[in-house]
């Protein structure tokens, strides 16, 4: 009961930022705030299979690709499907779902492929898992690329409806975050972790490797695929070009940033990485500071990221919360030590 | 890390104090300063700034000076989409120009259209991209259709080419445009494709598209290399070391020093590109450009894409001074009815319900590591 009330309690405050965000910032910063809320999304659910389970995939990318382009392609408007795919499917020229649905049907797909990807490339351990990954993001780019009929192939589609806006992005943000928190706090999570740790003991202990493995990829690839279908709807033009080894590593980056195994160190540092370079943008633009013209130097907001990011390696190497979790004791702990 | 951000915080909000108490013109620039696309629109980035410094020395346009904004997207479609709204909202820009590159005009255009702003794309050449986006979505360049009719006319024509190995970035839909019409026009004027290969965008090993041309059992006469500037100068120089020395034709993507740089001068010779500009060309237009680029940044124009990029802001400011408003709809009916503007790429007309300027294209021939004039053609 407590817990349910404390839940509530997080969701109204949300609740009200988000109303206070809404009615108060202008465009831009609305919609910086929905990138937040979407990288949030990919890095709490790259947090399940790469830091609960220990299995480091690189395919989020991936997953993200066919999330977006399975959006785009249920709910695109049916005059503009006629006109951008004319050579649809026919069942498929002729449907146009409501957003939700369109972005429910995206994370099915995308765990319906790692289910397919999963069952081979999961046999495998530590970086020949990675570079499988991998190899599974560039087939996803190399197939959008060559089946123009469905995908305009490396053109992209564009003209896609702007639906997303901050308040589909957080409801989809409390959900993947509530979700991912109870699987965590579960049998199955248990069984993850065991699997991370050693994963002969946990085998011998009658945890099922192939079927947990295989879970948690799925349900990581799920919320990649909605996060997919949430970015294609901002953005609103998707080619395959975008969904790159930049965007893995962005995703994977924040992870180690904020901590292997820490659903609250990814929102921080998803919220802390996303927003920095943008609040930082001045800097580079030349800004007046006190009467002073500051040059032009583009570039600059990359290099103190990425210097950034290694003091953070350097004096947090497990992140900046380690696998631990941010909690309402924790910090009224510190503070009264 | 919280000082980092109050900070941060801090500084917008002096900047933007700062930014709101001028009575300017204000326009905005969005280009990939950093990232793969750099090469290319760091020059476009710089015409921008030298049409803005020349227009204010004249006065400036409805009796204000002219405020530039420029932004950098980092060779990424969210910073684009972002970059584009922040010149809007917080900048308040009434019209922007930007980008070499399709991907990127048309996430950015898409901001600008829902906002009702004006955006002229000064380097990108997908010839779709204004009906694709909408009304208030302009070109400065030709459509990629018309350089690449005018490639393989001169392909055919000019240098006697009757077979050709077409070589394309299968990862990009400008080398993908290119290289459709390419062929098109190619086979139509009696011209015959013997092999069409494919790459990806930062490959660095074509040898295997090279075994296969060094395969074909006719000989090609010209190789039509459809590749992106990053790519190009690696491109001629493996083929080159294979042996190959057939004449290239690219498009304006080879339009960077990079291809000299990556495949060398001697290597780099017998490659013929289309673009939009010769810098041998004698013209006032031409040769004031020239001069005041010099002046400013200390060496001549790196590519065409610097004068497009002139041209872009050129333009936007020319439609300001016929509206005779800063309203963004004004601007936009201005730019529309844009007719014979004397840029530096040419002369820039739009034809009524077109917003993809008639223009004709120059082709340049690459000698030790020069870019020469070679002829400027308008294809049918």
């Amino acid at each position: 009961m407590k817990r349910f009330l404390g839940v509530l309690f997080g969701i109204s405050i949300l609740f009200l930022v988000i109303f206070f965000i809404d009615k108060r910032f202008n465009s831009y910063y609305r919609e910086i705030f929905s990138i937040i809320g979407i990288n949030i999304i990919l890095v709490t659910s790259l947090n399940i299979s790469n830091g609960f389970t220990g299995l480091f995939s690189l395919g989020h990318a991936g997953f993200m690709a066919v999330g977006a382009y399975t959006s785009a392609l249920l709910d695109l408007p049916l005059d503009k499907k006629a006109m951008l795919l004319p050579n649809l499917p026919y069942w498929l020229g002729h449907i146009s779902l409501p957003f939700l649905l369109s972005v429910i049907m995206a994370g099915f797909m995308a765990a319906f492929f790692a289910v397919l990807v999963g069952y081979p490339v999961l046999r495998l351990k530590g970086h020949y898992l990675s570079v499988a990954t991998l190899g599974f993001m560039v087939i996803v780019r190399v197939v959008i690329n060559n089946t123009p009929n469905l995908t305009r192939g490396a053109i992209g589609i564009n003209n896609i409806p702007n639906y997303t806006n901050i308040w589909w992005v957080y409801f989809w943000v409390v959900i993947t975050v509530y979700a991912l928190w109870r699987i965590i706090n579960s049998s199955y999570g248990r069984a993850f972790l065991a699997i991370r740790e050693d994963h002969i003991a946990a085998s011998l202990s009658g945890v099922n490797l192939t079927k947990y493995k295989i879970l948690s990829f799925a349900i990581g690839a799920f919320f990649a695929g909605v996060a997919g279908a949430l970015w294609a709807h901002q953005i609103t033009a998707i080619t395959p070009r975008a969904f790159s080894f930049v965007t893995t590593f962005n995703i994977v980056v924040m992870l180690v940033i904020g901590g292997m195994g820490s659903i609250s160190g990814s929102i921080v540092s998803a919220f802390l990485l996303t927003l920095l370079p943008e609040l930082m943008r001045p800097l580079e633009e030349g800004m007046v500071l006190f009467g002073y013209q500051l040059p032009q130097l583009y570039g600059l907001t990359q290099l103190i990221m990425a210097t950034l990011l290694i003091l953070v390696m350097i004096f947090r190497p497990k992140g900046l919360m380690g696998d631990r979790e941010l909690s309402l004791k924790g910090i009224l702990g510190q503070k009264s030590s | 890390m919280k000082k980092i951000f109050v900070l941060a915080l801090a500084l917008v909000f002096a900047f933007s104090l700062v930014a709101f108490s001028e009575d300017v013109v204000r326009l905005g620039a969005i280009n990939n300063l950093t990232g793969a696309q750099a090469s290319i629109d760091v020059p476009t980035y710089n015409g921008m700034k030298l049409a803005v410094k020349l227009a204010n020395e004249k006065g400036g346009v409805l009796g204000k000076k002219i405020k530039l904004f420029g932004v950098d997207a980092k060779t990424d479609q969210t910073a684009a989409a972002n970059g584009t709204r922040k010149l809007i909202d917080v900048d308040k820009v009434v019209a922007i120009a930007g980008f070499s590159d399709t991907d990127y005009a048309l996430a950015a255009g898409a901001v600008a259209q829902k906002a009702g702003i004006p955006f002229v794309t000064s380097g990108a050449t997908h010839p779709e991209i204004p009906k694709r986006v909408g009304d208030f979505m302009f070109m400065a360049a030709f459509g990629d259709n018309v350089q690449a009719y005018a490639g393989a006319e001169f392909a055919y024509k000019k240098l006697g080419a009757k077979k050709a190995w077409l070589l394309k970035d299968s990862a990009m839909e400008y080398t993908m445009t290119l290289a459709k019409y390419m062929k098109e026009r190619f086979e139509k004027v009696g011209g015959k494709i013997l092999l069409e290969d494919t790459y990806q965008t930062g490959d660095t090993d074509y040898s295997s598209q090279i075994a296969r041309l060094k395969n074909l059992k006719e000989k090609p006469d010209v190789l039509f290399v459809a590749a992106g500037p990053d790519d190009c100068g690696l491109i001629v120089k493996q083929l080159r070391e294979a042996g190959i020395f057939t004449p290239v034709i690219g498009g304006d993507g080879f339009d960077t020093p990079l291809l000299v740089e990556l495949a060398g001068p001697k290597f780099a010779n017998n490659v013929f590109f289309t673009t939009h500009i010769s810098y041998g060309n004698k013209s006032k237009v031409v040769q004031n450009f020239i001069n005041a680029y010099k002046k400013e940044y200390g060496h001549e124009p790196e590519s065409a894409f610097a004068a497009l990029g002139f041209d872009a802001i050129g333009l936007i400011i020319n439609a300001i001074g016929r509206a005779n408003s800063l309203d963004p709809k004004a601007i936009r009916d201005a730019l529309a009815t844009t007719k014979g503007y004397q840029g530096v790429t040419g002369n820039i007309s739009y034809k009524p319900g077109d917003r993809v300027p008639t223009k004709s294209v120059t082709i340049i021939r690459v000698k030790d590591g020069k870019f020469l004039f070679e002829a400027e053609v308008l294809p049918q």
